[in-house]
């Protein structure tokens, strides 16, 4: 396993090398597609400059990274690429290895009796588990976006790579550990606060706390983690203060993302329809729009209880699509886990449109985008209806895998073969 | 000695000679009490130039009408001899050049097209958009920033006789500029009393074809002022016959006539503003013209039309002499060698010289302590020494 994720990463490591050593850099990290106001470099760059001049970096509408991030970047700014190839490399590797544990632990040949016979073929075998690890570390490395976004050095590949540790620490058991990088990716974007269900689920399984609201031990673990988590967050706002010294990054990070007051295209839904917005009704929308990413966190989680780590799958892919400035950087982390559930492509019904409509979509982006700014003969509508499509996309990959989640579960559970109770074969709909 | 009194048309020399009448003040009072009886008629109206203001507040091409009327008013004040620098023309609109011109660069204002009233020599002063309330208002009481050009300025003095036509689209008490805003009465009233007391004009004509145009001229309180207009208050100005051809009203009714009695007229006429007022009776244009005179100081009957729609100008060749009296000793302009410096308000030599010391931010120390110390708090706490054989 080492020697093939090693030859990938150098693979990986060469293809980002040429590419910034290329003209097309500062073609990439221009693109709306790949940056977004909170994650590009040139923002970065602009607000050390500010520091540097005696400046608050928060001052004017330009700077929108957390403090720590000022604190990571002002050692590294020369060597910024060297840092995003590490943590994308970083965040591949750990990802391999969250795969890799995640497969030690399961525990298949003792829950082969409790399935039905004609039920194995749809379990895995190890042989087919061996590659998935590293078809995971070649979908995370290899995908054009993670490469577009790692050439563009948008910090992206930063929160990718928290939340990749936060998905190792999460499998390994290790509250603490999950709780703080769990915190930590909060701190860098809102959006994963929703990974605490999960998080709590998973732990729970693996510590065998039966989720059951009656039971003390349920609430006892979940005010431990409730405390690790909040305790650290406080720590690290408290820690950011007196990194600058005042409290301005709280509105500049955190109502920038809320409130959504830059109205740049990205491939996201918030920036034509609040460009189009009346002003006594953007707050309600506003709300509606942030809502629908916390808003599926309950109902999948009670769905999904027993399986966390699809779960947190899910949960990356609501956060990617709803997001208030998503990027393509976002879309490549939950796309980097679509090998772990291979074994479901039988079961998956709308493989060949989905793929069909995200090339489609990712390459008229940038001719839409043209045609839009620099011909003139299109408007932002013809943009905005490809960003559409792609979310449509995206949504409806995320909901196919769903569906034949739930399908192989059900399966396993009633036999793959179903019989009506005359004898006659049955089909399986979803309500 | 005997003089010579010749009534010469200057048409487009009146440039060279303000300076000359402006001087020459003093010539006039010593010819003035020797002749006094001929020299009454010579000079009974008091001014000693011409100015228009011509304005058309209309856009769009169904707005023809009022294009034309304000040409056709152009073209007769300059056919009379007022020249193209003592016109204002305002055009709100390009009707020679608009798409739909099936004639273009022509604007005619009879059917069968017998009259180009565009002609090859239009000058137009403000144009489009930059006919609006405030252009006007400032044109009127000589309040243009400094960078405005001559040709945009209208620079009457107190001898000055100022023909104003105004024609577009208003109402009772306003007058509409361009679809977009309005005159008041009060503010043209107003205007007037500003002019009258920086002294801007000796006597003032003014005409407006519009609906309801009489309502216009109602708040008028300054003097010398005389106001024509084509309708009363709660009358509609009507337009003159469409034209097929080109598939718009031409002209409206009352410029029609107006510009008919003026084609008569030429720079030797003697008809008055009776006869003026007398144009467009109310058979022909259907709404009733009004006009004021109450407050002109000279009897109505006694103002030559081309007193305000020509510019002719009186002048008087004599063969005697005049002694000028000694001209007043020019001041020695001794040259107050005065040493001017400079205060030094930008040290440049100071800037140059000296590049200040960049000064980089660097994180506070405290937080950087804070900072690793966590992190090696954590680090202990998960792979606490004990614990790492458990780990890998």
């Amino acid at each position: 396993m080492a020697a093939p994720l090693t030859l990938l990463l150098l693979v990986a490591v060469t293809v980002r090398a040429a590419l910034f050593r290329s003209s097309l850099s500062e073609l990439i990290s221009e693109r709306v597609e790949v940056v977004s106001p909170l994650t590009a470099w040139k923002r970065v760059i602009e607000g050390l400059a500010l520091l540097d001049l005696g400046v608050s970096p928060y001052s004017g509408d330009v700077f929108h990274e957390t403090p720590l991030t000022i604190y990571l970047f002002h050692f590294l700014v020369d060597y910024a690429e060297v840092t995003f190839m590490v943590s994308v490399a970083g965040s591949s590797v750990v990802v391999t290895y969250l795969i890799l544990f995640q497969f030690r632990k399961q525990k298949f040949a003792l829950e082969a009796d409790r399935y039905p016979l004609d039920c194995l073929e749809l379990i895995r075998s190890p042989k087919e588990m061996y590659y998935i690890p590293l078809k995971v570390a070649m979908f995370y490395l290899l995908n054009p976006f993670t490469i577009l976004s790692c050439v563009a050095k948008s910090t992206c590949g930063l929160n990718n790579a928290i939340i990749a540790l936060f998905i190792l620490s999460t499998i390994k058991g290790n509250v603490l550990l999950s709780a703080i990088f769990l915190s930590l990716a909060t701190y860098q974007s809102i959006y994963p606060l929703t990974l605490c269900a999960p998080a709590l689920l998973y732990l729970m399984q693996r510590q065998y706390i039966p989720v059951n609201f009656r039971r003390a031990s349920f609430w006892w673990f979940i005010v431990q983690y409730a405390f690790m988590y909040l305790g650290s967050l406080f720590v690290i706002i408290c820690l950011s203060f007196f990194l600058l010294g005042s409290w301005d990054y709280l509105p500049s990070v955190y109502g920038f993302i809320l409130s959504v007051p830059d109205l740049t295209p990205n491939i996201g839904l918030f920036w034509y329809f609040f460009a189009e917005m009346f002003e006594h009704f953007r707050l309600f929308f506003l709300c509606v729009f942030q809502i629908n990413v916390f808003f599926y966190t309950i109902p999948l989680s009670i769905k999904l209880k027993e399986h966390p780590v699809f779960l947190i799958f899910m949960q990356l892919a609501v956060i990617s699509i709803f997001k208030s400035y998503p990027t393509v950087g976002d879309i490549s982390l939950y796309m980097a886990f679509l090998p772990v559930w291979s074994h479901l492509h039988r079961f998956l019904r709308n493989i060949f449109l989905v793929s069909c409509v995200l090339l489609a979509c990712s390459a008229l982006f940038p001719v839409l985008w043209h045609l839009w700014i620099y011909a003139g003969s299109a408007n932002s509508n013809f943009y905005y209806a490809i960003t559409l499509l792609f979310n449509v996309a995206q949504i409806l990959l995320v909901s196919d895998y769903f569906y034949a989640f739930l399908r192989r579960e059900h399966h396993l559970t009633y036999g793959l073969y179903l019989k009506r109770k005359d004898g006659s074969e049955a089909t399986l709909v979803l309500k | 000695m005997y003089f010579l009194l010749v009534y010469m048309y200057i048409k487009n020399h009146v440039y060279m000679f303000p300076d000359l009448l402006g001087c020459h003040g003093k010539c006039r009072r010593y010819l003035f009490c020797c002749f006094q009886d001929r020299a009454g008629q010579f000079f009974s109206s008091g001014h000693t130039n011409n100015w228009a203001v011509l304005v058309c507040t209309s856009r769009f091409w169904f707005n023809y009408r009022h294009v034309a009327n304000t040409l056709s008013v152009y073209r007769s004040v300059k056919r009379l001899g007022i020249p193209d620098s003592h016109i204002v023309l305002m055009l709100a609109d390009d009707m020679a050049c608009n798409h739909r011109n099936p004639k273009p660069a022509t604007v005619f204002s009879h059917k069968n097209m017998e009259l180009n009233v565009y002609g090859d020599d239009v000058e137009v002063d403000y144009r489009g958009y930059e006919v609006t309330v405030e252009n006007f208002l400032r044109i009127l009481t000589g309040r243009l920033p400094p960078s405005t050009p001559r040709s945009k300025r209208l620079l009457s003095d107190d001898r000055s006789n100022i023909l104003i036509y105004l024609t577009g689209h208003g109402g009772n008490g306003f007058l509409k500029f361009q679809d977009s805003e309005e005159i008041s009465n009060v503010e043209l009233a107003d205007a007037f009393e500003q002019m009258w007391q920086k002294r801007r004009y000796n006597e003032l004509l003014f005409i407006i074809d519009t609906c309801q145009g009489a309502s216009m001229y109602e708040r008028f309180y300054s003097p010398n002022l005389m106001a024509l207009a084509s309708s009363q208050v709660g009358e509609d100005s009507l337009s003159h016959q469409p034209d097929l051809a080109i598939g718009v009203h031409l002209m409206d009714r009352y410029t029609f006539y107006l510009l008919e009695f003026l084609e008569d007229i030429h720079p030797a006429s003697k008809t008055n503003m009776n006869d003026l007022f007398k144009v467009c009776p109310k058979s022909q244009c259907v709404s009733t013209p009004g006009h004021r005179t109450d407050l002109f100081l000279r009897d109505p009957g006694s103002v030559l039309i081309t007193d305000f729609f020509g510019s002719v100008r009186k002048v008087e060749l004599t063969m005697e002499t005049i002694n000028l009296t000694d001209p007043i000793d020019a001041e020695s302009g001794e040259l107050q060698k005065e040493m001017h410096t400079y205060a030094d308000q930008l040290p440049v030599s100071e800037i140059i010289h000296q590049k200040p010391k960049q000064k980089d931010w660097h994180p506070p120390d405290g937080f950087i302590l804070g900072l690793w110390t966590l992190i090696l708090l954590v680090f202990f706490q998960t792979y606490g020494v004990k614990h790492l054989k458990h780990i890998f």
